[in-house]
């Protein structure tokens, strides 16, 4: 059975006075209401143009089945080494967070009508992202010429 | 103050290579700030504002217990939503957790939780503000 497991850890010396920080979460990554884990990733490097609009992962109707409320997971870092330079991202025309440059975030996602999609913009400066999505149920868009 | 954030990611059963990797960064926070906090969040968000609006951006670190109360078991998910509009953006299993950095384009708005249908769900939470 696939099993992906996420763990987050946060630590601090110095934001609790008399003690030492430390968080520690664990969950492996299961299908939406489901006890078998996920089956699919998409992971990579990708550019982002100075303040265009990109759409990162899939749309509601690129993911298979009459109900695509699908779990789905994202984990997303920016590259960029200045640090004045964020990202916007949000989902579909809600932005929801800034991603500074250097930082990263791990969320869980789903779409839950079509238009519902990651969006993303690069504010300052171009800039590069990784990324990697976990989830299941999401099929390639059909060649436009077929 | 600094807050250091560490994201480790396995999987071995699932693909042809192991996927294995961890990411750190290190986060100048500031005031205001919420230490390690537990919640009962039940289906009225309004009720469990979670991080007070405000415009700065806040990293925010939520876990679903799986439990209603620590110790009885539940499977009800839980919605994290934007406060001033009630719109979800995230929802949250037993057992599962997020970190990210929260904030509505500048807008002075917070983070709310919300039970998606009638029942109590112990949350744990954290934020910090970007310094």
């Amino acid at each position: 059975m696939a099993t992906t497991t996420a763990t987050l850890r946060l630590s601090s010396s110095d934001l609790q006075p008399g003690n030492t920080l430390s968080i520690n979460a664990t969950s492996t990554l299961m299908k939406a209401g489901l006890t078998t884990g996920l089956t699919q990733v998409e992971s990579g490097v990708i550019s982002l143009a100075l303040e265009t609009e990109s759409r990162l992962g899939p749309l509601g109707t690129e993911i298979s089945g009459g109900v695509h409320d699908i779990a789905s997971w994202l984990y997303l870092c920016n590259k960029a080494t200045d640090d004045t330079y964020y990202i916007d991202w949000g989902i579909h025309e809600t932005n929801i967070g800034k991603l500074y440059a250097g930082d990263w975030m791990f969320i869980p996602w789903s779409a839950s009508d079509d238009v519902a999609a990651i969006e993303l913009e690069a504010q300052v400066a171009a800039q590069t992202i990784e990324y990697a999505f976990f989830n299941s149920n999401f099929i390639l868009a059909a060649d436009a010429g077929a | 103050m600094a807050l250091e954030p560490t994201l480790i990611l396995k999987d071995s059963t699932t693909f042809s290579d192991e996927i294995s990797f961890s990411v750190t960064d290190s986060l100048t926070v500031a005031a205001p700030a919420r230490g390690l906090s537990l919640e009962t969040v039940t289906s009225t968000g309004g009720n469990h504002i979670i991080v007070p609006a405000g415009t700065a951006i806040a990293y925010l670190y939520v876990r679903h217990t799986g439990t209603t109360d620590g110790s009885t078991a539940t499977a009800q998910l839980v919605d994290l939503e934007i406060s001033d509009d009630n719109s979800a953006f995230a929802r949250l299993g037993a057992g599962e957790f997020l970190f990210m950095p929260f904030n509505h384009a500048g807008a002075s708005v917070g983070v709310q939780l919300q039970v998606a249908h009638a029942s109590n769900v112990l949350c744990e939470y954290a934020y910090w503000t970007k310094g």
